[in-house]
């Protein structure tokens, strides 16, 4: 049959097209390809020219999550916080470099002796978008309905873990507010500047009438602040506009009237390479979350790389002071010197990183520096230290004591990308001493499902904390808070009362030189005296953007701002 | 005819059900009190208990497992699948909003890799040289192993940040759907593109093939006419099961390119712990892939004559 085919084909000769097509279109691809790979970059020819700030333009940021709902009190992931500092403001402002809390929307306050009550002078000539006036009812209804929520309007009790024991907010004239607390919270000022996750950001009186439903149309979530929404398109972008008449940025900032920018486009990028191939295309001015990995490579083309730590704690080993073997406070000070820090830092961090030189970072009021002592990396200490405690080389070069091994459980989350390099190296330096660092670093949700097995499955939870703040300490290792190193009166040889009483005085005062005084006392008991945690390196938030963006802010929170952002290329 | 009606559209709703209560299983009873997965992490333990008691309230967590059970199973019946925990929206509307996004990728995927499938077979079948023809017969294997993630930033690279000529993210109009479709057009290409060459072959020596050649009728001729007719058939049924392909091929699609759609936002809903979401969309699914074997089911007997007459018969 095949031939009998072949030779009817044969007979009916015809040109053979199809090759040559293929033939050429495979050229053509090739080429194309081979061009567009070739190409100069068309970024490298832009030049800066700083000076005086120009208004208009768009900005089109990028960042890896998205806002799941427009409500600046509601979110909880980076994007929402920082969309929402930018459509809302706070009573205060904190300076990021110091720590002083400053006036913003309230120009002045003072406080009871007890800090139990704290009254704010409210300006006078702030409004909300919609035209109505920000005054004490609704700073008195912002707080009430943050903390209390609203059931009928399916609205959670956001703020409750940040303004602890709230009572009321009093209202004694129209721009007077008195905020009321059960218990003495010294924190509550820098509360009330706070601008990272489910902020209290204040929402005008017709907003906070709707539900959580409705409040996902950007158009009713009314605030004072610089920008107002355009759009809300989730998983994607969101897009806002400049507010007109703006004029209250905080003094601190030097900013007068409206922001420069007239608009700003935040573009949910998820993929870090495609938000670094947007930046170096030009498709994008700025990108946030920008990996390790890619900083130098764009610091080369000549964009400019900014970042400020996450204020609050470091990234921390909390130690479990009642599971074996962690209970030993042996064990616990041979983890805080096992460990070289110079080696971490060079294979895992950037310059955008530090190593961790106390549980607070450093930008924290009463921040003390333990490298010297506590947190240097000291090896042969830490083995006379566990040799002391009868800690005896085994077999395999790991400790046993009375037939049981040095085994140290780690839950870690993997959600910053210099977590799991930077634990595997301390695994390894620990090893060397004899202690076994089993490393368990997964996403979030696995992470918060054995948390609650941590008090008996795990000797050491890794993560970190943002609250530019000394309380951060009480709220995250106070006993009957956090109580992140899981101390109780069956600790060996810690005293719970010493503990809460030491991290607790960080709510009593305002007094910055004794509130100094207390927040060494508290790093002190934490770090030296009884051990209970090992900090590793302080986390960052990086920027990267062209050379003709100006002015993106860090605030103490490590959140952005862009009233004072500007490009100088004209778009 | 009535039972096998009956037994199809039963199997659909237990399908359906099942992925209901596994997912309720999953992910209220496995992994740890689901109130502690509301909270961030961080804070999990400051969280005052009163506060913990109202939030549980108002996601009805603070009630009998087996009661939780049922409200929502009777609420699910009705459509309502509870809050969204992460925007405080109704989860079916939420879905209802990203659902033709992804619709639209995975039908348009499909028609493009239908049509590449059936432009390879036919330059394969044509191709007269016998290297050409290996060649374009090795094409569909190359194309199933290729990642879809990988092709997707390679395209990136390549048109989007070097030529731009398309953009490299959001969901902007015709043009930013282009990539994407390529990108998750060529591995679901292959698996129909190998059935079609080789049916294409095995047709294209058929003896009414060769009765045509003796009538004098061209290559192309047959080709398009006799071969293309006879050999299409079977590449369609294997486009159909190619669908499941297609939604999980859309997950990374969508995030490659900052797409909206049903992928992109499970995989968020799962990593904040959504459990509303991640129920109301793991459902979904299960009934959409329900009603799409029910509908195969419905329309065979009449399609094919012989199994309504067995039908009949029963």
């Amino acid at each position: 049959m095949s031939d009998l085919r072949t030779a009817i084909e044969r007979a009916t000769p015809r040109r053979k097209r199809w090759p040559w097509v293929a033939a050429a279109v495979a050229v053509l691809l090739v080429a194309g390809g081979g061009f567009a790979l070739t190409r100069g970059d068309a970024s490298t020819g832009r030049s800066a020219t700083a000076g005086a700030p120009v208004r208009g333009g768009t900005l089109q940021f990028a960042l890896i999550d998205y806002q799941r709902s427009p409500d600046p009190q509601w979110g909880t992931n980076y994007a929402e916080s920082l969309i929402g500092n930018n459509i809302t403001d706070k009573l205060t402002w904190q300076d990021p470099d110091t720590g002083e809390i400053t006036p913003w929307l309230a120009e002045s306050w003072e406080y009871n002796k007890d800090l139990t009550e704290f009254t704010f002078h409210l300006r006078k000539d702030v409004t909300f978008s919609d035209g109505s006036p920000f005054d004490s009812e609704v700073v008195k209804a912002n707080f009430d309905q943050y903390v209390h929520g609203d059931e009928k309007l399916g609205i959670n009790p956001n703020g409750a873990i940040l303004l602890p024991g709230y009572i009321e907010t009093l209202t004694p004239d129209r721009y007077t507010a008195v905020v009321r607390f059960e218990k003495p919270l010294a924190s509550f000022l820098q509360a009330s500047s706070f601008t990272a996750n489910a902020q209290p950001g204040f929402l005008s009186l017709s907003t906070l009438k709707l539900s959580a439903e409705e409040r996902t149309d950007p158009k009713k979530v009314i605030g004072t602040g610089p920008f107002v929404y355009e759009s809300w398109q989730p998983q994607v972008k969101t897009v806002l506009v400049r507010r007109k008449g703006y004029n209250w940025a905080p003094p601190a900032l030097k900013h007068k009237g409206e922001a420069y920018l007239d608009r700003i486009v935040f573009n949910t990028i998820p993929e870090a390479s495609v938000r670094t191939g947007s930046l170096t295309s030009g498709a994008i001015d700025a990108t946030l979350d920008v990996g390790t990995t890619d900083e130098k490579p764009l610091a080369d083309q000549g964009f400019k790389i900014i970042y400020r730590g996450v204020s609050g704690t470091s990234i921390f080993f909390n130690l479990n002071s009642q599971l074996f073997p962690t209970d030993d406070i042996a064990v616990r000070r041979a983890i805080q010197l096992g460990w070289d820090r110079e080696a971490v830092r060079k294979t895992v961090l950037t310059d955008s990183y530090s190593v961790a030189t106390s549980v607070l970072a450093p930008s924290v009021p009463g921040y003390v520096d333990y490298s010297g002592t506590v947190l240097r990396y000291d090896p042969e200490k830490a083995g006379r230290l566990l040799d002391e405690a009868g800690w005896k080389e085994g077999p395999d070069g790991i400790r046993v004591k009375e037939g049981k091994k040095l085994v140290v459980k780690l839950l870690g989350i993997s959600n910053l990308v210099a977590n799991k390099p930077a634990y595997e190296s301390i695994q390894q330096d620990l090893k060397k001493i004899g202690i076994d660092l089993r490393l368990t670093v997964v996403p979030i949700p696995d992470y918060t499902a054995l948390l609650t097995k941590a008090k008996t499955d795990w000797n050491i939870v890794a993560a970190n904390r943002s609250r530019n703040d000394p309380a951060v300490l009480n709220l995250q290792y106070g006993p009957a808070l956090g109580n992140g190193s899981y101390v109780t009166k069956d600790s060996p040889g810690i005293d719970v009362d010493e503990v809460t009483r030491t991290l607790g005085a960080l709510e009593l005062t305002l007094d910055p030189a004794t509130r100094k005084q207390y927040a060494k006392a508290a790093q002190d008991l934490l770090l030296d005296k009884y051990a209970l945690v090992n900090p590793v390196y302080n986390p960052s938030q990086v920027i990267a953007h062209a050379d003709y963006v100006h002015g993106i802010i860090f605030d103490a929170q490590s959140r952005n701002h862009f009233v004072d952002t500007w490009k100088s290329n004209g778009k | 005819m009535l039972r096998y009606l009956a037994l199809k559209t039963g199997r659909a709703l237990f399908v359906v059900w099942a992925a209901f209560t596994l997912t309720f299983v999953l992910l209220f009873v496995l992994p740890a009190d689901p109130v502690d997965l509301l909270f961030d992490p961080a804070e999990v333990n400051t969280v005052p208990p009163e506060v913990r008691e109202q939030v549980a309230a108002s996601y009805g967590f603070d009630r009998p497992l087996i009661l939780q059970y049922l409200a929502r199973l009777g609420h699910a019946l009705s459509g309502d699948f509870g809050t969204s925990v992460q925007s405080g929206r109704p989860v079916v509307a939420t879905i209802l909003d990203v659902l033709p996004s992804t619709l639209l990728l995975a039908a348009g995927a499909l028609a493009l890799a239908l049509a590449i499938a059936f432009v390879i077979a036919l330059a394969a079948t044509s191709a007269r040289r016998a290297w050409l023809r290996d060649l374009l017969e090795a094409l569909p294997s190359g194309a199933v192993s290729v990642p879809v993630f990988l092709s997707g930033i390679l395209m990136l690279q390549i048109f989007s940040f070097r030529l731009g000529w398309f953009p490299a993210f959001g969901d902007t109009g015709a043009r930013s759907l282009v990539l994407p479709l390529i990108t998750l057009a060529i591995p679901v290409s292959g698996p129909i593109a190998q059935l079609l060459v080789r049916s294409f072959a095995t047709e294209f020596r058929s003896g009414y093939v060769t009765t045509s050649w003796a009538k004098g009728a061209t290559r192309g001729g047959i080709i398009v006419r006799d071969v293309f007719r006879n050999a299409g058939l079977p590449a369609l049924t294997i486009a159909g099961i190619t669908f499941g392909n297609l939604i999980a091929g859309s997950v990374i699609t969508e995030t490659v390119f900052a797409r909206q759609g049903v992928g992109r936002m499970t995989q968020a809903a799962i990593n904040t712990l959504d459990v509303p979401l991640v129920q109301g969309t793991v459902v979904l699914v299960a009934a959409g892939f329900a009603l799409i074997n029910l509908i195969v089911d419905l329309i065979y007997p009449l399609l094919d004559p012989r199994l309504r007459a067995a039908l009949a018969a029963g």
